[in-house]
């Protein structure tokens, strides 16, 4: 076959407009470098952004309440989550799952043991035991049981630690010391009270408030409650992204609040995807054009050796030869422009790396999987272009 | 490789040639492999173009051909390839040469444009050599004399394995000398590869020993 190509070049001469041939070249290389970087620099941000905050968890939890105005102050139930508004929430794409925050309705008062002169109004929540981040065999209540197991915000033993307790002279507490403190909790509504020792199990980072179990809550509801389910004003939601800024303008739009520290990336994602989606544009684009200069290339080619491909039919020349011996010329120009790419986005990241690491984030020295794949279908789809091209042309 | 032709008549000419007797048009004939056959034409009866329509680059005709049990039409454009690279090759009365190749590269091309060449190129040597071109070998075909071309294009039918050979007119620039020269090689070429051949031309001739003679 060889032989028979090099009598081919020499019929069909590929010389002519060299200059296009180089332009589509050029393009191709630089949609091929654009694209492959938007893919990487998508791929970076998210190893930036997930890669080590929740290193041990693939979700998050949000706590969500209804933004307090001065206009419904006094009207409590107009922060109140209806059965509706939970059922909308659970629906969105971003929500993994999604649970009411009961929140006590009677009267509780917590006394520290002995000399520690500890006495105070206090109040419980309860959210579905699927929620609870710090699990273990302690966290179980039924009736009769006279301990309640606690788990308090973390943000509630530093703020103890160290403004309370260093402003009024107070010791400070450890966790553990905290743990083996049993507190006299007092339940009550009017003259019915009971007495119960609550145990603190856990310190939470997930929900700020304390918690009891949600069989104790029922029960005690129950028993000392107004006797009407009220709904709840605080919802726990499990998402798998934070930062995504459709659940950001989704809590928006409703004029839902929550914690906003874990969504304030949000922004930065949005902003990040913007940029990468303009350079991904402007990738395929002259990704586009490129293929047309070379298909126009090619159709030249053919329309200028019309004569000699009919002749060449005409003594026996396969329609297969001749399609193998044009993408011949072409395949190791744009494989060479592909690897070029390949090798200029990796040089590129390596250097973002470096540079980045200098600032204490981490990304790998590497392209990630996304480019690998782009850069073989964007070849790919060349080839395939190509092909098409010269079976039209030469039939 | 049988070549059946039923009722074959060319479009164009088609009521002068219903007007006189012919052995080829509108006649069923066969030519049976391996055969030596001559067709005998007066100028504008349709020589060139019976030709093209069994080397199939013509297909204005009524009537049918008939290659190996299935008409022309139903061979696609690869299975044709393959039957011009390994079964069917042609001398054509304008010789049909690429000027921008050497007489060589002409000769090459054909060579080694199938899967398995018929000859050497120290064969292509020899054959050169008896029709004494080989001086013009390395010359750019478009330099070369009609009669230098017509032996070049003699030679590239020669080198690829073929059942039949298809010759318009293929001594017509040649001396007598030269015709004689050529004839044997065709004659010993086709000998050996066990092919046949269709020739045309003008007038009766004694350049081969024919098996069949007809009349267009």
């Amino acid at each position: 076959m060889r032989p028979f190509f090099q009598l081919l070049k020499k019929i069909i001469q590929t010389g002519i407009g060299k200059s296009r041939l180089l332009m589509a070249t050029a393009g191709l290389g630089i949609a091929m470098v654009l694209l492959l970087i938007a893919i990487q620099a998508h791929t970076n941000f998210n190893q930036l952004l997930y890669g080590r905050q929740n290193q041990n968890e693939s979700a998050d939890f949000l706590v969500v309440n209804k933004k307090i105005t001065n206009a419904m102050m006094g009207q409590s139930d107009k922060s109140m989550f209806t059965a509706e508004e939970l059922q909308t929430i659970k629906q969105q794409s971003f929500v993994e799952a999604a649970g009411y925050i009961t929140s006590s309705q009677f009267k509780v008062t917590a006394a520290a043991p002995g000399e520690l002169q500890f006495y105070t109004d206090m109040f419980f929540e309860s959210v579905p035991d699927s929620f609870i981040d710090v699990k273990n065999e302690e966290w179980k209540w039924q009736e009769g049981d006279g301990v309640i197991p606690i788990i308090l915000p973390n943000d509630f033993l530093n703020l103890y630690n160290f403004g309370f307790a260093l402003s009024q002279d107070l010791p400070q507490v450890s966790q553990e010391t905290v743990k083996n403190l049993p507190v006299k909790i007092t339940v009550s509504r009017g003259l019915l009270s009971s007495q119960f020792t609550g145990h603190i199990v856990g310190f939470s980072d997930r929900i700020s408030s304390f918690l009891v179990p949600a069989a104790f809550m029922d029960w005690a509801n129950n028993r000392y409650g107004n006797g009407k389910a009220a709904a709840p004003s605080r919802i726990v939601i499990k998402t798998s992204d934070p930062a995504n800024p459709a659940l950001v303008k989704f809590l928006d739009d409703h004029g839902y609040t929550t914690n906003q520290d874990k969504i304030k990336y949000s922004k930065t994602k949005l902003i990040v995807q913007t940029i990468v989606s303009v350079i991904g544009f402007f990738g395929i684009v002259l990704l586009l054009f490129a293929l047309l200069v070379f298909s126009m290339f090619i159709q030249l080619i053919i329309a200028s050796c019309k004569k000699e491909i009919q002749l060449l039919v005409m003594l026996g020349t396969a329609p297969a030869q001749l399609r193998r011996y044009l993408l011949r010329q072409f395949v190791p120009l744009y494989v060479v422009t592909g690897i070029v790419a390949v090798l200029l986005v990796a040089v590129l990241q390596w250097v973002a790396a470096r540079a980045l690491a200098a600032h204490e984030m981490v990304v790998s020295p590497w392209p990630g999987i996304g480019m690998w794949i782009a850069a073989v279908v964007v070849l790919l789809l060349v080839y395939f272009v190509n092909n098409r091209t010269i079976r039209k042309y030469l039939d | 490789m049988q070549i059946q032709l039923s009722h074959l008549i060319p479009l164009p000419l088609r009521d002068k040639l219903l007007q006189r007797t012919s052995d080829i048009w509108n006649k069923d004939v066969t030519f049976s492999p391996g055969s030596f056959i001559k067709i005998k034409a007066p100028s504008g009866t349709g020589k060139t173009t019976l030709v093209h329509y069994l080397y199939h680059i013509r297909y204005d005709y009524s009537g049918k051909i008939i290659v190996n049990g299935k008409p022309w039409q139903d061979y696609n454009k690869s299975a044709l390839a393959t039957i011009r690279q390994q079964q069917v090759s042609i001398i054509f009365q304008d010789l049909r040469l690429f000027d921008q190749l050497t007489a060589w590269e002409n000769i090459e091309l054909k060579r080694v444009m199938g899967p398995a060449p018929a000859c050497t190129g120290e064969q292509v040597q020899e054959m050169a050599a008896r029709l004494q071109v080989t001086h013009v070998l390395q010359q750019s075909a478009r330099t070369l004399s009609y009669g230098e071309r017509q032996r070049i294009a003699i030679i590239r039918a020669l080198v690829q394995p073929f059942q039949w050979l298809l010759m318009d007119e293929p001594f017509s620039h040649l001396d007598e000398e030269n015709t004689r020269r050529a004839a044997a090689l065709i004659a010993e070429t086709c000998k050996a590869q066990q092919a046949g051949f269709v020739l045309t031309d003008l007038d009766n001739d004694v350049h081969f020993n024919y098996d069949v003679q007809y009349q267009l």
